[in-house]
């Protein structure tokens, strides 16, 4: 046993903890004066369930974070293995640990690394868990390459939100890098605007028109993408494209190298070629360090009171960071959209008597005021369409439906979506109570 | 946090507005939801939904009544994933049919289908934009050379080799798919 | 099928595990981060630094020293996470090293258990380091040693501070730092000569537009834009005086002309090629002016007064500061953006912009291997140098590197020729300026007492914190010239608040400002060891309430 280890665990506990503490015991000039601080807070952050979604570059530096800000029962998931092109920033892997899944490693090494911190990992896709799956956590982090996971998220703790239990609703905390570039921010579902509100600070990808590509191509990428969209269905259709085999990628390299030759073109290389392919996003140690430490910050700030953060409605909820051009930051409140279909119209709870038929549901629907000139309702729920008006074969094929019972159509608690032309872009969502 | 929830319930007085467990219907749902719902159909067009139930997969027909290419019946795929409207619709050719924008795998050149696809584009925009490809086949950025070179170097072998084409005959040794109504 | 052939330009391991970076910053980059060796003399609870050192050990800095004389405490596990339970007694330096080594086997990182003074009492002790990081708090006479050897070596040094939610570094760079890779914006940096095109490209122009409105839909469609604004300038500058659209309006009624020039007649309704012409029409019709960084680096002394000794950067320079002279234009960088036209066309267009660039840069060598005969000089600079200069000469770089501010127990802090714009950021609340008058407090206190403010009274300290900084305040609206107002009064106000919460920490890290802090030293670090992108210059601060920051020049 090493010199200092000390056999009373608490007293060990409060000099191990004594920096992180004083924040969490002490008030600052800052300080909001509603904030309680002292034991309970403590008590609070290591008891909290928090949940951080990706074990990649970002995931790794939250893991780490977290556990060193209190926080005791942490869940990671993440469905990827590594790959070997992860080692120059996810500190959590080693050379050894290529293939094995990345939830699984990052936690056992933090686990083992920071005495009293437990570690749940999942090793597959957020979308394969549900609303009961997320209901148990106080706050989500976010550290994801996809737009579609975020949507996925966001969409789920927006419709969690119930007004009559304030545990409901989890402060969701996302952050993102770009080589020398990231953001983080914080959203409150349903209180302040979401991933959904802020589609429009993603640039969608750049793409070359098709003809192009197949006729007049002028640059190495147009060469690379001819054979990845077109040569690669005309000679290998049969083959499933895995943009991390080396030999399908050799394969786009040698197509691209001979078409650039037979244009003149330069500069088509193999790197060029899996970046084009798999959408290459540069990524380093330091941008993925700055964002992830921000995240936490305000996930301690949020947790604790000990200071304000970002998130609030009606102050800062976004930092936009730049690195390359010295350092820059811009901090400021993206607004929540009122017409965001996520959380611009949520869904409100109305109880029916589950022996009615759907037209009867809908006829009763055009009677609430919110709803005065539903004309031409289309209704849906995730799983079923339940009525079309239109186009005319899916009206037909949904026809029937009109004459079912609900009991038979939706289950009870299950929401459904109702739009309109008379509306336009506006739907509504309606959570269907069974009146017994 | 719990300051967080005292304002929620003060932001909630005006709204009553609230939510529960099951799953919800997706933002990529609701939006094609809304999109078939004022799609304007002209009688030379229609769309088919394989399984009723999934709005994000399913088949357009387009039935020229004017044009080189009338009296066929061309068959599209489209296939739109969770990131719509993020993301375009994915569109394909079900026949090998001869068109200078349409290659023999199906790939169609139309720019709003790519590069210049936008969120607030709707499905009616594409749907519009693949009728005109059959009206107004553009040879002078194409997918498929040859028929390109056809169009634009002789018109009227390039109608010949159409039909041709359509009746589920070959053109320069390529045979093709029967499309005839 | 054929099988594949095997992959001849496949990547090496060394590619595949270091891809994602080298994206960024290239095999030169690489290289120069190997080479480097980087000395890291910790202190405090000497989190920030090791934070630091973990995002320069994974993408493969060359070698690492630690110079830490603390023994792991319990304190140290809650806060640093490259210690565990077996490190407990021992030395923090060798075990932060242990555990920052196992992150990359290729790195070398050794450690050195000294106090900083005893280490920097030796002769030649900084001698093998060509970077230096220092973590607050060290003695205020032992950063006056670091800072003077580095400014007479011409040794990068990096004084950081982690304490509770805020974050301080200033970088203290040579007194010449030139950057010759500053990686500007491909958009808004394309050169493409419109308004100063040479003789060959205007006949070609002429050539290739040569009876555009008698070619056919197909070839009117596929003229490039570069040359239907070429054409439509000789247009306009025959009713303009043989002058070109100047002004903002000009330019406009320019964009109408070849709008109007569109066809629309044919089957799109419209042409690509003239969308792409008229909305370059703002972005790149500008004259090839260099940039006041630029003209810095030509009237720099270093570049008028070369001798056998000036680095390269300078003798270069100099042999483009008389192209600039002899020619009116820098060297052409040659790229063409992408745009509609045919493959062909195109690449011939392309290949008009690269031969030149080759020719200018051929003449720029030749200037520079004149020189290299005229002084004297044994090392021959090679053309890849040239050529990589000429590319980028209109976004080359000099920072004039300044010492350090060391705020001491016992002297007054000199601004010399910054007390103006200093003062000026005392009533700007955006700048954070008074957080970093609050840092300068905080470690005159720390030099006066030498235990970190906050440890023992966190009230008193911040009472002593402020009053300093008022008197820092105030010895800078002296050496300003400058007197005292309602908004500084203010001012004194916040920086008290400021003093309080660093006082909050009593020397304590945060670890998620701390691993934030090392993100953005390490990302510096980079940036002036691959001398690509632009470093920060020269003080930068972070603040954690709020999620803000600032660089101030100072």
């Amino acid at each position: 046993m090493a010199v200092g280890a000390v056999s009373n665990g608490i007293e060990s506990d409060v000099n191990r903890w004594q920096y992180l503490n004083r924040f969490l015991t002490t008030p600052g000039p800052f300080t909001d004066d509603e904030a309680t601080l002292g034991d309970e807070i403590i008590q609070r952050i290591s008891s909290m369930k928090i949940l951080v979604i990706g074990a990649g570059g970002l995931g790794c530096e939250l893991l780490k974070n977290l556990a060193l800000s209190g926080f005791k029962d942490i869940h990671v998931i993440d469905m990827d293995t590594i790959d070997v092109s992860n080692l120059n920033r996810q500190f959590l892997f080693r050379q050894a640990d290529v293939g094995r899944h990345k939830a699984e490693v990052a936690a056992e090494f933090v686990e083992k690394r920071v005495k009293g911190v437990k570690i749940t990992p999942y090793c597959g896709k957020i979308q394969d868990k549900d609303e009961d799956y997320y209901m148990q956590f106080g706050l989500v982090i976010c550290g994801l390459d996809s737009v579609e996971a975020r949507r996925w998220i966001n969409a789920m703790l927006v419709g969690m939100v119930d007004g009559d239990n304030p545990d409901s609703l989890k402060p969701l905390i996302d952050g993102g890098t770009e080589g020398f570039k990231g953001q983080s921010k914080v959203i409150l579902p349903t209180m302040t605007s979401c991933i959904e509100c802020q589609l429009d600070m993603h640039a969608p990808r750049e793409a070359v028109p098709l003809c192009t590509l197949a006729t007049i191509p002028r640059q190495p990428q147009h060469c690379i993408e001819w054979a990845h969209i077109i040569a690669w269905e005309e000679e290998r259709k049969d083959i499933t494209l895995d943009t991390d085999d080396p030999e399908h990628i050799t394969w786009l390299f040698q197509k691209a190298l001979a078409r650039a030759q037979e244009f003149n073109i330069q500069g088509v290389t193999y790197s060029m070629t899996q970046g084009v392919v798999k959408n290459i996003i540069p990524a380093i140690a330091s941008t993925n360090a700055i964002i992830a430490a921000s995240s936490c910050n305000e996930a301690l700030k949020l947790a604790s009171s000990t200071n304000p953060g970002l998130g609030m409605p009606g102050s800062n909820n976004y930092m936009m960071y730049s690195g390359d051009e010295g350092i820059y930051t811009y901090t400021f409140e993206h607004l929540k959209k009122d017409d965001c279909p996520v959380c611009g119209n949520l869904a409100k709870k109305i109880e029916v008597n589950s022996n009615i038929t759907l037209r009867e549901l809908i006829e009763n629907l055009a009677e609430r005021p919110e709803a005065r000139q539903l004309k031409k309702p289309t209704i849906r729920t995730e799983a079923k369409s339940l009525y079309y008006q239109a186009p005319p074969s899916l009206e037909e094929q949904t026809r029937p439906n009109l004459d079912k019972k609900l009991t038979d159509l939706v289950s009870d608690g299950e929401e459904i979506a109702v739009s309109d032309p008379a509306y336009h872009q506006i739907q509504f969502r309606f959570k269907l109570l069974f009146r017994s | 946090m719990l300051k967080i929830w005292s304002m929620k319930k003060e932001q909630q007085q005006a709204e009553n507005a609230v939510v529960g467990k099951k799953k919800k219907v997706t933002a990529a749902q609701l939006r094609v939801q809304n999109d078939l719902s004022e799609l304007s159909l002209p009688s030379t067009m229609k769309v088919d939904f394989p399984d009723a139930d999934d709005i994000l997969n399913f088949l357009l027909t387009i039935e020229p009544d004017e044009g080189m290419y009338k009296g066929g019946r061309f068959v599209f795929t489209f296939a739109i994933n969770q990131n719509f409207p993020h993301d375009p619709p994915k569109v394909k050719c079900k026949q090998k049919i001869y068109h200078p924008n349409i290659d023999t795998q199906g790939n169609v050149c139309l720019n709003i289908l790519r590069e210049e696809w936008k969120p607030v584009l709707n499905l009616n925009a594409v749907i519009v934009g693949l009728q005109l490809l059959f009206l107004e086949p553009n040879a002078s950025d194409p997918l498929n050379k040859e028929a390109a070179e056809n169009l634009k170097t002789d018109r009227q072998g390039f109608v010949r080799n159409v039909r041709q084409a359509m009746g589920g005959g070959s053109v320069r040794g390529d045979t093709f798919d029967r499309v005839l109504k | 099928m054929t099988t594949t052939p095997p992959v001849l330009q496949g990547p090496t391991a060394k590619e595949k595990k270091y891809d994602r970076q080298l994206r960024l910053w290239a095999a030169s980059g690489q290289a120069a981060l190997e080479d480097a060796h980087l000395l890291l003399i910790n202190s405090g609870p000497g989190v920030i630094g090791v934070e630091a050192l973990k995002n320069l050990v994974l993408p493969g800095m060359g070698h690492f020293t630690i110079l830490d004389s603390a023994v792991v405490e319990e304190k140290d596990l809650g806060v640093n996470f490259f210690l565990d339970e077996q490190s407990l007694g021992k030395s923090r330096a060798q075990e932060t090293c242990k555990s920052l080594q196992e992150l990359n086997p290729d790195v070398q990182v050794d450690f050195n258990s000294q106090t900083a003074s005893k280490f920097l009492s030796k002769p030649d002790a900084l001698q093998p380091f060509s970077i230096i990081l220092v973590a607050s708090p060290l003695e205020s006479k032992l950063l006056s040693q670091l800072s003077e050897h580095c400014d007479s070596s011409g040794v990068p040094l990096f004084y950081m501070h982690s304490v509770g939610f805020y974050v301080h570094f200033s970088i203290q760079l040579p007194h010449a730092f030139p950057i010759v890779d500053t990686h500007p914006d491909p958009v808004t940096t394309t050169d493409l000569r419109l308004l100063k095109p040479w003789p060959y490209l205007i006949e070609y122009a002429q050539n290739k537009t040569k009876g555009l409105d008698a070619m056919d839909h197909h070839d009117h469609g596929h003229v490039p834009y570069l040359l239907l604004l070429l054409h439509y300038l000789g247009d306009w500058q025959k009713s303009h005086d043989g002058k070109s659209p100047a002004n903002y309006q000009e330019k406009n009624e320019f964009k109408k002309l070849v709008n109007s020039a569109m066809r629309r007649n044919n089957p799109e309704g419209g042409e690509e090629n003239y969308e792409q012409a008229v909305a370059a029409v703002l972005k790149n019709l500008n004259e090839p002016t260099p940039n006041s960084s630029v003209k810095g680096v030509f009237q720099a002394e270093e570049c008028a007064n070369l001798s056998a000794q000036s680095a390269n950067f300078w003798v270069i320079a100099h042999a483009i500061s008389t192209f600039y002279t002899k020619n009116g234009v820098l060297p052409l960088p040659g790229a063409v953006p992408d745009m509609k036209a045919r493959s062909s066309d195109y690449i011939e267009l392309q290949n008009v912009y690269k031969s030149k660039a080759r020719q200018d840069i051929a003449e720029v060598f030749k200037e520079v291997q004149s020189l290299e005969i005229k002084l004297g000089r044994t090392k021959q600079i090679e053309s890849s140098e040239v050529e990589a200069f000429c590319k980028n000469a209109a976004h080359i770089k000099l920072i004039r590197g300044s010492p350090l501010h060391i705020s001491a127990a016992s002297t007054t802090l000199d601004w010399s020729d910054k007390a103006s714009s200093a003062a000026m950021l005392l009533t700007d609340e955006t700048s954070h300026f008074l957080l970093y008058v609050a840092f300068l407090a905080y470690d005159k206190l720390y030099d006066e007492k030498q235990i970190a403010p906050g440890i023992e009274a966190i009230k008193e300290d911040a009472t002593i914190m402020t009053k300093y900084a008022n008197s820092i305040i105030g010895d800078l609206l002296s050496q300003a010239g400058k007197k005292s107002s309602e908004d500084v009064e203010k001012a004194k106000t916040r920086v008290g608040k400021l003093c309080a919460e660093l006082a909050r920490a009593g020397g304590g890290e945060l670890h998620n400002i701390s691993s934030l802090g090392g993100g953005l030293i390490a990302q510096e670090v980079i940036k002036v060891v691959t001398k690509q992108y632009v470093p920060v210059d020269n003080i930068c601060l972070f603040d954690g309430i709020n999620s803000t920051s600032s660089v101030l020049r100072l």
